[in-house]
């Protein structure tokens, strides 16, 4: 019966898809091709209801395949995929862009650049709002490759600028390609989403042009508008941007804060941590100490130097001071259960004392101080450094031993 | 920026790791226990017509409710009808005979209804069948008062029972994780790790097996074990300060053990911890020593410290994004050793347990952002801090995410598995600088095994090495446990089955171990299935890239001839396949030849034995004795050899064609009729030769009687067993010479006629001076040919043979079971 048939039709094809998977999964890209080649009646009877139709199934597998098989040029590549784009209208622009990325991979900028314009002028119907977005993906990749040409005929002019020669017609053409990349670049970046590309090179255009007011607000747009997926990467642009224009501490300072609550762990916090050490203000110290202390809560930051010697020289400065002994506590009071066996234990003293010993003496200083002189891990290493006859080490022995009623006051 | 090049985000170059075997090899022996396979879809559902009726409804599953509550009733009648069936089975009589007067006052005789019962039996499945008015009137009469369960009531709880099992069937999260973990070398360079998994008849047992990198790894010393409570779902592990710790989860308890750093220090347990519903999660934290996240089903996720306790994070029965029926949950940790990832079915979100309440935040979401299909649920999050502090993989049973806590809900790569089954298991072996990181996943049920690589953002490299997250080459498949059944020799079709169910039980871990050898890399991954038995494969990695499309090509081109194995690895399977029936305690039941009844043949007094029991007899219940004890068969139930020679086959001129085959020749020839005239006339002559030396050789043979040497049954078994051992067929001939017939042999290879009863057990007189009635002889004639399997016999042979009698199998196993009841404790029943 019709049923059944239909029943048959489809087991075999679910079979000769598993078949085409597996040889896939072991490299056999030679069995999978001949397989894929069956597979192909299946679009005939294509009543599918399902996430994915044979039809998308042959496009993903048929690309896969001729990627890695042997014998596969770009020529028939290429022609695989121009076929495929008559298979599917729905899933046309999303084709014609996988196809450009495969373009560009190999290094074939121009046409790619063909390919997407093709694309850009394709019309079917009504759009519908998934195929508008693709679209505006389309143009916003025509506009990437259009800033790549302009900033290649920026550094020919640039160069040949230095010589002292102009051309007239590089130059026109350098601002025809910056009117079309500007304009693609910006359209896509009003949709909410992650453009960290397309916003860096609609900034770089913008900065050349001298438009810093439109780039700071792209930035800002960008960084703060709350429909935006958080994050830190926006805040980094802005911050360099602001840093590039000299703007004043207190809005780096601002910028890198709304960074520390994002991301506490991210690399710029040293920076920020020495710009708030500089600081004259109080509670901009008071913010620097937080924001070190909170970095280092990261398993990430454990043998960071640079960290540990940030915190080692901010906390020196408080004992020596006696001044604000109280921010210390605070901060180590919802650290104490945990930064001893974290940072501070016998066996990471050992390590760090033979992998590297300027961390070591870093965390001993730290340690000796939060910990008191009798801590494992300052006794390990100021051990072994008054061993080893090295005099720093022996200084930070007096140094703890002198201050170590602070200790008391810190853990009191 | 004077060159941009751009780079693909999947399908660009990896490394190479080509699997070193043809298949997987065990790494330990089999684990000690009878493993039932799982329960499967048709041990619950319909079969036969209704369900071809009920799969056309509405219902995806149609649950066999009845044949269910069947079982219960048989196999716990005490539990279904205890009380009801004392009291009442003086007055239900099931015996054949008629009732005495006395006892007809309060006695009903159910014989009837029994008969009707089995006739119902054998008419399943009959379209025209009807309830017998008298079943319907019984089961009307005694519906409400019969049973111990009130009947709505246990019906209740097996459905919600079946629909439990069955929900299970299609997913069973309980081992997500996986219950393998490794341990690897303590110092660098050493080769000793150390594999814990569970074992035992229930997984109760925990194993710390230490195990010595090699070509193949091989295990040393015997393993530390512990005998838990329950059976161990989960084993993870974690080195924090030099120092393992495994978290170990069953449904109720979660245990902790620890293992110093020293090389060859024992396992120390620590705590365990008692949970009211099921735990479904165990993680160990890699920041701090003695640090676990645990979650139950009850939605209540902790942190367990072994200093502190247990500190609760939420509790909350409801799913977080989206309403999920699933009460499962998950945990893991994160770049902060206070923060905790916290999972469901619907996403992720990262809990800080000093604030739990006030500080948290989402990092996945099923839904839009991360593109997902309709239906898509998390299966398992895997924190991925030894490659990248901040990064953590997703796996759905569509896809894998790769997500950085840093820029959550925005997946930073995602690849769809194709998994025929959602990935239960994964295991991360981190790269080293400009190399890429391994992830494997596993899948239980279908036991897939597949090899991903990625490469990242290296964290603390700098500046100059930015680049998103790209998956590494196109991901491969590992072998699975069942793939090794094609490469072992030729088993006998029943020992195939057994291997068959055993090799492709559910995976039910996975661990991976990486291995440095100079300039030569592997990594060997480990299998756990459900069964108890633990594989494991090795991958080369090859440094400089072959031309490598053309090398997978070759190796499909013949699929037929199965590369052999290594010498060691070969042993290492024949060891183990010879390990597997002893770990297995006898065979199982379904393997035994199946019996007979003949209950209703013979009435008692029929089968009662002779007052003085022949020489004969004795012999008879002692062979039988011994296959009992050996749960052999005895249907080559003849005397000693000597006696009776085989009815000699129909020979066939022809040389090496059976009797069909050689008909269908001549008939297709079109000289049916000269075969048969030239067939029977051969026999005839045959068979006056073979009776005529048959009574020559039994003129020569009496008086000296040796049963020992003819009681071939038994001894086929044991060649059966040793064949299995040896794992290759072993030839016919030698082992069991006695089942050989000595003259007109059929040809080797050909299975042995079985010699016919003795015809003089069938002649009336002997069975006249059985007490067997005229009436019934013939029957029994019948029936004994029957077992025989040999040609019809001449109907009355001589009777000068009645002396040595033997008895057939069937009925010598009754009549000896009645007659010596006050010796069955010696026959070891």
């Amino acid at each position: 019966s019709s049923h059944e048939h239909k029943l048959n039709f489809k087991k075999s094809k679910e079979v000769c898809l598993s078949y085409i998977q597996d040889a896939m999964l072991r490299k056999q890209w030679k069995r999978a091709a001949e397989f894929l080649t069956s597979y192909i009646e299946s679009l005939e009877k294509d009543f599918s209801r399902e996430y994915m139709g044979p039809s998308e199934i042959i496009w993903r597998i048929g690309t896969e395949i001729l990627c890695h098989h042997s014998h596969s040029s770009m020529k028939e590549f290429n022609s695989f995929i121009e076929q495929m784009k008559t298979l599917g209208v729905k899933r046309y622009l999303k084709v014609c862009l996988e196809h450009t990325f495969h373009l560009l991979c190999n290094g074939l900028v121009d046409e790619a650049y063909e390919n997407l314009s093709l694309a850009e002028s394709w019309r079917f119907g009504e759009q519908t709002a998934i195929q508008d977005k693709e679209m505006k993906l389309i143009q916003a990749y025509r506009g990437l490759l259009d800033y790549y040409s302009w900033s290649k005929q920026k550094n020919i002019l640039l160069e040949h600028g230095q010589d002292g020669f102009e051309d007239l017609s590089v130059e026109q053409e350098m601002h025809s390609c910056f009117r079309k990349a500007a304009v693609n670049l910006k359209e896509i970046i009003k949709i909410p989403g992650v453009w960290d590309l397309f916003v860096k090179c609609y900034v770089d255009l913008l900065e050349f042009y001298g438009d810093h007011n439109e780039a700071r607000q792209v930035l800002n747009e960008y960084a703060y508008n709350s429909k935006f997926p958080a994050n830190p990467n926006a805040h980094v642009y802005l911050y360099q941007f602001l840093k590039r224009h000299g703007e004043s501490k207190k809005s780096l300072i601002s910028t890198l804060k709304i960074l520390h609550d994002i991301v506490p762990s991210h690399e710029l916090m040293i920076d920020f941590n020495t710009m708030l050490q500089k600081s004259k203000k109080r509670k901009k110290r008071r913010l620097g100490l937080e924001v070190i202390f909170a970095a280092l809560d990261y398993a990430g930051w454990k043998e960071n130097v640079k960290a540990w010697s940030c915190l080692a020289r901010q906390v020196k400065k408080i004992v020596i001071s006696e001044k604000h002994l109280d921010w210390i506590k605070q901060e180590w009071n919802s650290r104490k259960d945990w930064w001893p066996t974290f940072h501070f234990s016998r066996y990471l003293a050992k390590r760090n004392w033979q992998e590297n010993e300027s961390l070591s003496y870093e965390k001993a200083l730290v340690a000796g101080i939060l910990l008191g002189k009798d801590c494992k891990y300052f006794k390990y290493i100021s051990h072994q450094g008054c061993k080893a006859q090295m005099k720093r080490f022996r200084i930070l022995k007096k140094f703890v031993n002198k201050h170590n009623p602070v200790y008391l006051r810190i853990s009191g | 920026q004077a060159q941009t090049t751009f780079v693909p985000r999947r399908g660009g170059t990896g490394e190479s790791w080509e699997p070193a075997d043809a298949a997987a090899v065990p790494l330990l022996p089999p684990n000690a226990s009878c493993w039932d396979p799982s329960l499967a879809p048709q041990d619950i559902l319909y079969r036969g017509i209704l369900r071809r009726k009920l799969r056309a409804g509405r219902y995806g599953a149609a649950l066999d409710f009845t044949k269910q509550l069947s079982h219960f009733f048989v196999d716990h009648p005490e539990d279904a009808f205890g009380s009801l069936g004392q009291l009442l089975h003086k007055n239900f009589y099931l015996g054949n005979s008629t009732l005495r007067r006395q006892a007809q006052e309060d006695t009903i005789r159910m014989t009837a209804l029994m008969e009707e019962i089995y006739r119902l039996e054998a008419r399943r499945g009959c379209p025209r069948h009807h309830v017998a008015s008298r079943l319907r009137w019984f089961s009307h009469l005694c519906r409400d008062w019969l049973f111990e369960v009130p009947l709505g009531l246990l019906a209740d709880c097996l459905h919600e029972e079946l629909l439990l099992q069955w929900a299970n069937l299609l997913f069973d999260d309980s081992p997500t994780g996986g219950a393998l973990a490794w341990l690897p070398p303590k110092d660098m360079g050493a080769c000793m790790g150390c594999v814990v998994y569970p074992g035992g008849q229930a997984m109760n047992h925990l194993y710390f097996q230490d195990v010595v990198l090699g070509e193949l790894p091989r295990a040393r010393g015997s393993p530390a074990q512990f005998e838990l409570n329950g059976s161990i779902q989960q084993v993870a592990a974690a080195r924090v300060d030099g120092e393992d710790f495994i978290g170990v989860r069953s449904d109720y308890h979660c245990g902790v053990w620890r293992v110093p750093g020293r090389t060859g220090a024992a396992p120390v347990p620590l705590q365990v911890i008692r949970t009211g519903t099921p735990a479904s999660c165990l993680t160990v934290s890699p920041h701090l020593p003695g640090e676990l996240a645990v979650c139950t089903q009850s939605g209540t996720v902790y942190l367990w410290s072994v200093e502190t306790g247990l500190q609760r994070l939420r509790h909350d029965p409801q799913t977080m994004f989206f309403r999920d029926h699933s009460p499962w949950r998950w945990s893991d940790f994160t770049a902060h050793p206070r923060v905790l990832s916290c999972a469901d079915r619907t996403g992720l979100q990262c809990l800080d347990a000093r604030a739990p309440e006030r500080c948290h935040f989402d990092l996945f979401k099923v839904g839009e952002e991360a593109g997902c299909q309709q239906g898509e649920r998390v299966v398992l999050p895997l924190y991925l801090g030894r490659a990248h502090p901040s990064q953590h993989l997703v796996t759905t049973q569509f896809s894998v995410y790769l997500l950085d806590e840093r820029l959550p809900l925005v997946p930073m790569l995602k690849w769809a598995h194709m998994m025929k089954a959602p990935p239960l298991f994964a295991h991360l072996t981190p790269g080293g600088p400009g190399r890429s990181h391994k992830v494997l996943l596993g899948t239980s049920r279908t036991q897939e095994l597949l090899l991903l690589q990625y490469r990242g953002e290296r964290w603390g490299s700098g500046r100059g090495s930015r680049s998103a997250c790209q998956l590494a080459g196109p991901p491969q498949k590992l072998h699975s446990i069942a793939g090794c059944l094609q490469h072992l020799p030729a088993q006998l079709p029943h020992r195939h089955r057994l291997l068959q169910q055993r090799l492709s039980a559910p995976a039910a871990g996975l661990a991976a171990a990486l291995q440095e050898d100079g300039p030569r890399e592997s990594l060997l991954v480990f299998q756990l299935s459900e069964a108890g038995d633990v594989f494991c494969q090795r991958l080369t990695h090859e440094a400089v890239q072959p031309p490598a499309p053309t090398l997978g090509d070759e190796a499909a081109a013949a699929p037929g001839s199965s590369p052999l194995f290594d010498p060691a690895a070969a042993l290492r399977y024949r060891r183990w396949l010879k390990a597997l029936p002893k770990s297995c305690g006898e065979p199982p039941r379904h393997s035994w030849p199946p019996t007979l009844s003949q209950k209703r043949l013979f009435t008692r007094k029929e089968l009662e034995v002779p007052a003085s029991p022949s020489a004969l007899h004795e012999e008879a219940r002692q062979r039988l004795r011994q296959a009992m004890r050996e749960g052999s068969r005895i249907q080559h139930w003849d005397p000693p050899a000597t006696q009776i020679p085989a009815l000699p086959q129909p020979e066939e001129p022809a040389g090496d064609l059976d009797a069909l085959s050689t008909r269908l020749t001549a008939a297709w020839a079109g000289d049916w009729g000269q075969w048969w005239e030239e067939r029977s006339s051969f026999n005839m002559a045959q068979r006056q030769r073979a009776l005529r030396e048959r009574r020559r050789r039994q003129k020569r043979a009496r008086g000296q009687h040796s049963l020992s040497a003819s009681f071939t049954s038994s001894l086929t078994y044991q060649s059966e067993l040793s064949e299995l051992s040896d794992a290759a067929p072993l030839p016919l001939s030698p082992a069991c010479p006695a089942v050989l017939p000595q003259e007109g042999s059929p040809l080797a290879g050909s299975p042995p006629a079985s010699p016919p009863p003795d015809e003089a057990l069938l002649s009336s007189q002997s069975l006249r001076c059985r007490g067997i009635p005229k009436e019934r002889r013939k029957t029994l004639r019948d029936y004994l040919s029957v077992w025989a399997e040999g040609p019809p016999e001449p109907p009355e042979p001589p009777g000068s043979q009645a002396s040595q009698l033997c008895i057939p199998s069937s009925q010598s196993q009754l009549s000896s079971a009645s007659q010596t009841r006050r010796k069955r404790a010696r026959m070891g029943f």
